[in-house]
């Protein structure tokens, strides 16, 4: 089953970039100073709201393990924080590339939304690097769950730091009062493209659920050998 | 007899493992509760559950009536002088022995002459070492020191938690040893002793066999040692006393934020002349860059202070862990002084006070993520570093509003 979602989510993901690519109308060479760039962030957006789930996911599994000592819960927890590197990473370099193009550098330091977002990947680095530094057991998890559940913080503060300090990075394109700045062939593409990074994203974290769950199999039974032998 | 130690239903984990499941225990005034059963039974759980060091899954324990710790996390200081001696010895290298037996005993609020004690156990000509130039035998021979004096210096009952204590003393020592422990206990103190030593299981009134979960009496010595210790009061030892103490002995600060701080200063000052051509953001950005640099190291004494677990003991005996308190104020001053007259700017009182507040605030959050990893079994693994540009946009708002 999560095979299958996940290979969808690929497949949607194709598409969606051959569209990209071959289908949605060019930018006004007026408004950018790397017109081509743009059509980057179709893979740009999607990434970033996949991530944003991922990220949910993180702080749903987080509490869970902290408050109900969920089993399930810390599978989420796990899956979460892997899914949210993965997509954050996939946000950040689309994002340096375009930057690059766009502005002439990868990267704004003083840019809010950038760094927020920059951070919010460094939390998911952290949370997975440290976990897979430490043996599994109720210290690492509590340990963890509580990154996981205070860095969401940095969560809605990149959604709206365009709102409120945006200097650089362009702000909402879609979901706005004036109803957007993109036309609706290019509407089309990013929402079909969303729509395929968050079934990848759901395929990503049932096949890290389930894989984390075998793990935890394989732990338990070499605990009853260790116990017999 | 009033009871001091209560261990109400409590549920401990270690890793994946429920090591005690609804344990009770009750440690009463005038009594020696010995914890016995095989290696890996529970034995020191036991023993940090009661010093309040390990989270319950269920559970509660209290110290006397009041619950130091409990199953929702919340924690309390106990009401009782607490006399601990770890697996680990919990003391540090760096510390002077007759210093660090004062400071354990002002934990009580008193203080008492710890010579005759030194040289029941033939370590008064050590009195004046530092503790990184005794034997193993002797280092654990001032550990259980500092867990019994200040119930010898105390009118009040003290409770008592004894991890081993007789691992690595040699006869007669552990015949001292003994003769203390009937003392104590006869003084009105509690006291629980892990041990597999039967020289220190005679001395017990109860036995707890974790196997079962069940105490049971069983007949103690009545005679015991004279031992007088006359006692004064004394003021106690706070962790931020102790962890200053410990900088200034140490030179830590000078070894880590100190070092971090002249590096960043001699490195802008090495690449010329740039500095008067800054925008007065970036100027400022630089003034303060040292005092930044100082505190993103963080607290050099959590990781000193894993040095025989010396982190724990302070943290159920001493109520929490040491730290340099005010001296990262000091060190932002000084950093931030010394990069104004580096970048031949006229001394600002305002961007100095900004420097050591800057560099305390950052100094004690790094410090608070890396106590966020002690708990875990490999903490120096956990790469806490990668989470410190979590501040640097703390600090770059700070210089874009005070340049505003």
């Amino acid at each position: 089953m999560a095979s299958a979602v996940l290979f969808a989510g690929f497949g949607g993901i194709g598409a969606s970039m051959l569209l990209a690519l071959l289908w949605a109308p060019s930018v006004s060479i007026d408004a950018f100073e790397s017109p081509a760039a743009q059509r980057i962030f179709y893979w740009h957006v999607p990434a970033a709201w996949a991530a944003f789930i991922a990220f949910g996911a993180l702080f749903i599994g987080s509490g869970g393990w902290l408050f109900k000592r969920s089993e399930r819960m810390w599978r989420l927890h796990v899956a979460g924080s892997e899914a949210g590197l993965a997509t954050g990473l996939m946000t950040v370099w689309s994002g340096c590339v375009w930057g690059a193009a766009e502005w002439g550098t990868p990267w704004d330091w003083t840019d809010v939304r950038l760094n927020t977002f920059g951070l919010l990947t460094l939390l998911a680095v952290y949370v997975v690097l440290g976990r897979n530094s430490q043996p599994d057991g109720v210290e690492t998890r509590d340990t963890f769950a509580a990154f996981g559940l205070y860095g969401f913080v940095l969560v809605p503060l990149t959604y709206i730091a365009t709102r409120i300090w945006t200097i650089r990075h362009p702000g909402p394109v879609v979901g706005t009062d004036d109803g957007g700045s993109i036309n609706s062939e290019m509407g089309l593409v990013l929402f079909f493209s969303a729509i395929s990074f968050t079934v990848l994203i759901v395929g990503h974290m049932m096949a890290s659920m389930r894989l984390t769950d075998l793990e935890q199999k394989l732990e338990r039974l070499q605990s009853q050998t260790d116990k017999v032998v | 007899m009033a009871g001091l130690l209560t261990l109400n239903e409590v549920e401990v984990r270690r890793g994946m493992d429920v090591v005690l499941r609804n344990h009770h225990l009750t440690v009463a005034g005038g009594q020696c509760v010995a914890l016995v059963g095989a290696n890996g039974s529970g034995k020191s759980t036991v023993l940090e559950a009661a010093a309040g060091l390990l989270p319950l899954e269920k559970g509660s324990v209290l110290h006397g009536t009041t619950v130091i710790i409990d199953h929702e996390g919340r924690r309390r200081t106990g009401p009782l002088t607490l006399g601990l001696t770890l697996q680990k010895n919990g003391v540090l290298g760096s510390e002077v022995v007759e210093e660090h037996l004062q400071m354990a005993c002002s934990m009580g609020g008193t203080s008492t002459d710890a010579a005759p004690f030194l040289a029941a156990f033939n370590l008064k000509h050590r009195a004046k070492d530092l503790v990184a130039h005794l034997s193993q035998g002797q280092v654990r021979k001032i550990a259980v020191l500092s867990a019994l004096l200040p119930a010898f210096a105390s009118d009040e009952a003290c409770l008592l938690l004894l991890d081993e204590p007789s691992t690595g003393l040699d006869d007669d020592a552990v015949k001292v040893l003994c003769g203390w422990l009937s003392a104590l206990r006869q003084r009105g103190h509690g006291l629980l002793v892990a041990t597999h030593d039967q020289r220190l299981i005679e001395q017990a009134t109860h036995l707890h066999d974790l196997a079962r979960g069940a105490t049971e009496p069983c007949k103690a010595p009545t005679d015991h040692p004279d031992i007088t210790t006359p006692s004064a009061p004394s003021r106690r030892c706070s962790p931020a006393a102790f962890g200053v103490k410990t900088h200034l002995q140490t030179m830590l600060w000078l070894n880590t934020n100190g070092m971090a701080a002249l590096l960043t200063l001699g490195i802008l000052l090495a690449m010329g002349t740039f500095y008067p051509d800054l925008s007065p953001l970036q100027q400022l950005g630089f003034l303060l860059a040292p005092a930044f640099a100082a505190g993103l190291c963080g607290e050099p004494l959590v990781a000193a202070m894993r040095e025989e677990r010396a982190a724990s003991w302070w943290m159920a005996v001493g109520g929490g862990v040491p730290h340099a308190g005010w001296m990262p104020l000091m060190i932002g001053t000084v950093v931030t002084a010394g990069a104004s007259v580096g970048f031949e700017e006229p001394l600002n009182g305002l961007y100095v006070l900004v420097g050591a507040l800057l560099c305390f605030a950052v100094w004690h959050g790094v410090r608070f993520m890396q106590m966020a990893t002690v708990r875990l079994a490999r903490p120096h693994a956990a790469m806490v570093g990668l989470l410190t540009p979590v501040l640097i946009l703390p600090y770059a708002v700070l210089i874009d509003w005070l340049t505003r």
